[in-house]
């Protein structure tokens, strides 16, 4: 038997079910057992807290299949602070995080979902109360609300690891497209003043339970940060190009495109490219490790891939539904690397892929349009 | 003596919310409703591509996903002048039906149960189950570990089910539903590729065609669904509902009787008949279901931190100028109002129009229609979500039957120049509208009004307080410290504010200060 009642079996299958969520040999099984079982003694803490979210992201992390997210939350993990499945509320919860950033000082997991607004102090996303008194109607005083900006800059500089659970935490997604108001802020950008090295940029609108749960397991195993690409994504699930791997490639190659829905046929597997598929430009493992327990996945469901896992998402990626900006289909290249692209109405200069993925991402990062 | 406390954050329900409650007697004698998260979702979708809406909006919530990008569809479609494929029409509904079954299953079981259910009886469990027996020896090994997060702490409460064979179950419960929520979301990924953020329905229709395949692999899942709502989640509400601590929460937690419902799944290709019923109720006079009249809506925002010169607009032109420096402003809700007065949506609105037989059998049972005016509280509310869940994934079947595999699913559309567009759908929080203004080919301007800013809404203009606000009146909290009945009955509601809060304007210059006054 191990620990708390699971059977050996069942230990070794979740073992071997890590193990594929990592992508290790199966001969690292044993290892893994005997890793995760060593960890049950000493859980590691997890705190969860929400930006400027949508929830979509602890949505899709209930969608996990293996493990099971009952076993995950249990008996893996020790989840301290989650809003929407903890029992507690009001200071009741958030007392969980004061004692938890107290007693296991640089153990704890931060977990971030959603960006962090900055300006006004911070006022546009608030939780919890401080012990300041504000005025109140009806002649009341009442404690003041504390801006997540306040509890990121209690909680990161002890946190043993800060994971930016999707894309508008790790990139500023949707809301970065208004940050001129709010002054929304990526968690890495909010971090760097402390640590940037311990963020782990999941990204995803939302992210897939696979590279979290991956994430946090592969960070259990080896007691590091995984490794990360230029934008702190784990290289395990983010490394390589969507384009790459479609079962819908043939098609592309083959110039047979998807241009009336009603021509669907689920035989024909055409390419969503003209109606605007952004997979050309996006690193995420998609294609084969699919969603919803591998139900399907949005090429698959005739629809053309968003780019959700971009830094360029939302903003630069749109218009959703609009083949890919300034190229045309002269000239082009099935050679993975040489996408011969050819910016429109000019002379024939190939974009290779690569390069208008960087340039995208780029954008991203200067926050342009 | 009165005092007020502050219920901040309020856990286990979508969002940022704060609920300041003013207690006096052991009861609760005035409530505020305070929304403290906002991004800006429709100010950013001016001058996009129409096509992008749906896309954008469906990220309003991630809990509601399905029903932003339904909604955007309706409202894409009526701008463009779209003629809907019975097979679009058919998948839309099937794919929000699973939605409807995954939301509320989410809701009793792992956003509601544990305001009720004692997990710590599961100790005492001396049955020979032998998933039991697992159960509660995980329990205890959390216990023992004193690492019982994220079960406890809570707010403690003397009246939560402590019967270890009954909490046991209602445990083992909460776990089998993670699974059948997820098999929900499966259901509607087969049609729509993924889900949160699905990508399966576009203006004009939706990008899967009905196989024998994917038909086959939705219906499988339909019936394990429906057997486990029927055996499991029926069971379970009215177990819950029948439990002696909880009669007063039969009538506690009402709104006052004002009921609104959009309607939902249409039935033909124009709409004109659902299978849930559009109507309006006021004053609680159940029987008397009147026609729903879309000019009557306004949005007031007197306490809103809105400027005061876009009070009582009607969405379609309405206007979002936020002025955070008002006194009066507590919350960035603005307060919806159907000929002027506050509105409950949802799951018990929409039953209380529909009046399904299994509705009126338990309402009489439960004593709950002898004396006018009726009044319907926390368990109704959740009575009526369990039973739209059943009656909802009953009917899903014959859905399925209706689908034509050789039949169209898009009707191409190109980009008007000047359009006005709207969609009016139920989700599984209630009525939900998104207005589209389509002008050069561009979105000109979008708005949407939601339940949780219909329940959630703060005071209007004529100081009336919004519906949960109402609700909370009356709710006993006998300690402080411990607030249970005015979570229990802020989560009747299923709140969702990211999807309350959802506008911002950022051309206004006045966004500069932000005070609670």
């Amino acid at each position: 038997m191990g620990s708390k009642g699971v059977s050996r079996r069942q230990f070794l299958k979740y073992a071997g079910a890590t193990a594929a969520l990592l992508g290790l040999s199966e001969a690292m099984i044993p290892e893994i057992a005997r890793a995760l079982e060593g960890m049950t003694a000493g859980k590691p803490p997890v705190i969860w807290i929400q930006g400027q979210n949508c929830t979509a992201c602890s949505v899709s992390f209930l969608n996990t299949n293996y493990p099971m997210v009952g076993e995950l939350v249990l008996d893996k993990l020790s989840v301290r602070y989650q809003p929407n499945v903890m029992a507690a509320s009001g200071d009741v919860a958030t007392k969980v995080i004061e004692d938890t950033a107290k007693e296991m000082k640089g153990k704890y997991v931060l977990v971030v979902e959603g960006p962090i607004p900055t300006k006004e102090n911070g006022r546009y996303c608030t939780f919890g109360l401080k012990d300041t008194m504000v005025p109140f109607f009806n002649g009341y005083q009442r404690r003041e609300d504390k801006p997540i900006s306040a509890w990121m800059d209690e909680l990161v500089p002890d946190a043993a690891a800060v994971i930016a659970n999707g894309n508008c935490a790790s990139f500023g997604g949707i809301p970065a497209a208004n940050d001129d108001v709010t002054g929304t802020t990526r968690v890495l950008d909010y971090v760097a003043k402390n640590d940037k090295s311990k963020v782990i940029n999941i990204g995803g609108c939302p992210s897939h339970p696979d590279w979290f749960i991956g994430t946090v397991l592969d960070y259990l195993f080896y007691q590091k940060v995984p490794e990360l690409d230029q934008y702190n994504r784990p290289k395990a699930f983010f490394g390589q190009l969507i384009h790459e791997n479609c079962e819908r490639r043939a098609s592309f190659d083959a110039g047979l495109f998807l241009e009336d829905w009603n021509d669907n046929n689920p035989d024909l597997k055409l390419c969503m490219f003209k109606m605007g598929c952004k997979g050309p430009v996006t690193y995420a493992d998609c294609p084969t490790r699919r969603w919803n327990s591998k139900v399907n996945w949005c090429v698959g469901a005739n629809a053309p891939c968003h780019g959700c896992a971009e830094p360029a998402f939302y903003k630069n990626l749109s218009p959703l539904y609009e083949p890919l900006p300034d190229v045309h289909f002269a000239g082009i290249s099935p050679l993975p690397d040489t996408l011969g692209w050819v910016a429109a109405g000019a002379t024939a200069v190939g974009i290779g892929g690569h390069y208008l993925y960087k340039q995208l991402g780029k954008k991203a990062e200067d926050g342009e349009e | 003596m009165a005092q007020l406390i502050s219920i901040d954050p309020v856990t286990r329900i979508e969002g940022h919310l704060r609920m300041d409650v003013e207690i006096d007697g052991g009861v609760v004698k005035d409530a505020w409703s305070s929304g403290t998260m906002f991004r800006g979702i429709e100010m950013l979708l001016k001058g996009k591509h129409p096509w992008d809406a749906q896309q954008v909006t469906e990220r309003i919530c991630g809990v509601c996903p399905l029903v932003h990008g339904t909604a955007s569809s309706y409202a894409l479609d009526d701008a463009l002048g779209v003629d809907l494929p019975d097979n679009a029409r058919i998948i839309r509904n099937l794919c929000l039906g699973a939605n409807f079954i995954q939301s509320h299953v989410l809701h009793f079981y792992h956003l509601s149960a544990l305001d009720y259910v004692d997990v710590t009886a599961v100790l005492k469990y001396s049955g020979n189950d032998p998933v039991l027996q697992e159960l509660k020896g995980k329990i205890a090994g959390l216990v023992a570990a004193k690492d019982p997060y994220p079960l406890l702490p809570r707010y403690e409460s003397g009246d939560y089910v402590s019967d270890p064979d009954l909490a046991t179950t209602l445990v083992a419960h909460y776990i089998q539903a993670l699974e059948m929520r997820k098999k929900a979301h499966e259901m509607i990924t087969i049609f729509y590729g993924r889900m949160p953020s699905f990508v399966g329905t576009i203006p004009g229709g939706v990008t899967t065609m009905p196989t024998v395949s994917n038909v086959a692999a939705f219906r499988s899942r339909l019936a394990e669904l429906r057997d486990w709502i029927n055996r499991i989640y029926i069971q379970d509400i009215l177990t819950v509902a029948g439990v002696a601590a909880y009669a007063p929460f039969l009538t506690v937690g009402d709104t006052g009787g004002n009921f609104l419902a959009y309607g939902g799944f249409d039935q033909d290709s124009k709409g004109s008949e659902k299978f849930l019923p559009r109507g309006v109720i006021t004053n609680g006079d159940i029987m008397n279901v009147q026609q729903f009249d879309e000019t009557q809506i306004t949005e007031s925002v007197a306490y809103s931190w809105y400027d005061d010169s876009t009070d009582g607009l009607n969405p379609k032109n309405g206007k979002t100028e936020p002025a955070v420096e008002k006194s009066n402003g507590y919350s960035f809700l603005k307060a919806p109002r159907y000929d002027g007065q506050p509105m409950e949506v949802g799951p018990l609105a929409r039953m209380l129009v529909k009046k399904p037989q299994m509705l009126v059998d338990l309402a009489t049972k439960l004593n709950l229609l002898s004396n006018p005016p009726f009044k319907f509280g926390i368990l109704p509310r959740h009575a009526a979500r369990a039973i739209e869940c059943k009656l909802i994934a009953d009917e899903m079947d014959s859905w399925l039957n209706q689908l034509d595999l050789s039949g169209k699913i898009w009707d191409k559309k190109g980009l008007p120049d000047d359009s006005y567009g709207r969609g009016l759908v139920e989700g599984p929080r209630g009525a939900l509208g998104h207005w589209i203004h389509i002008v050069d080919k561009k979105i000109e301007n979008y708005q949407a009004v939601v339940p949780t800013t219909w329940n959630a809404s703060p005071r209007d203009k004529d100081g009336v307080r919004g519906p949960i606000e109402t609700s909370l009146i009356g709710v006993p909290v006998p300690d402080p410290d411990n607030p249970i009945n005015v979570v229990r009955a802020i989560r009747s509601f299923d709140p969702c504010l990211a999807c309350a809060i959802h506008v911002i304007h950022p051309e206004h210059n006045g966004v500069k200060e932000f005070r609670v006054v």
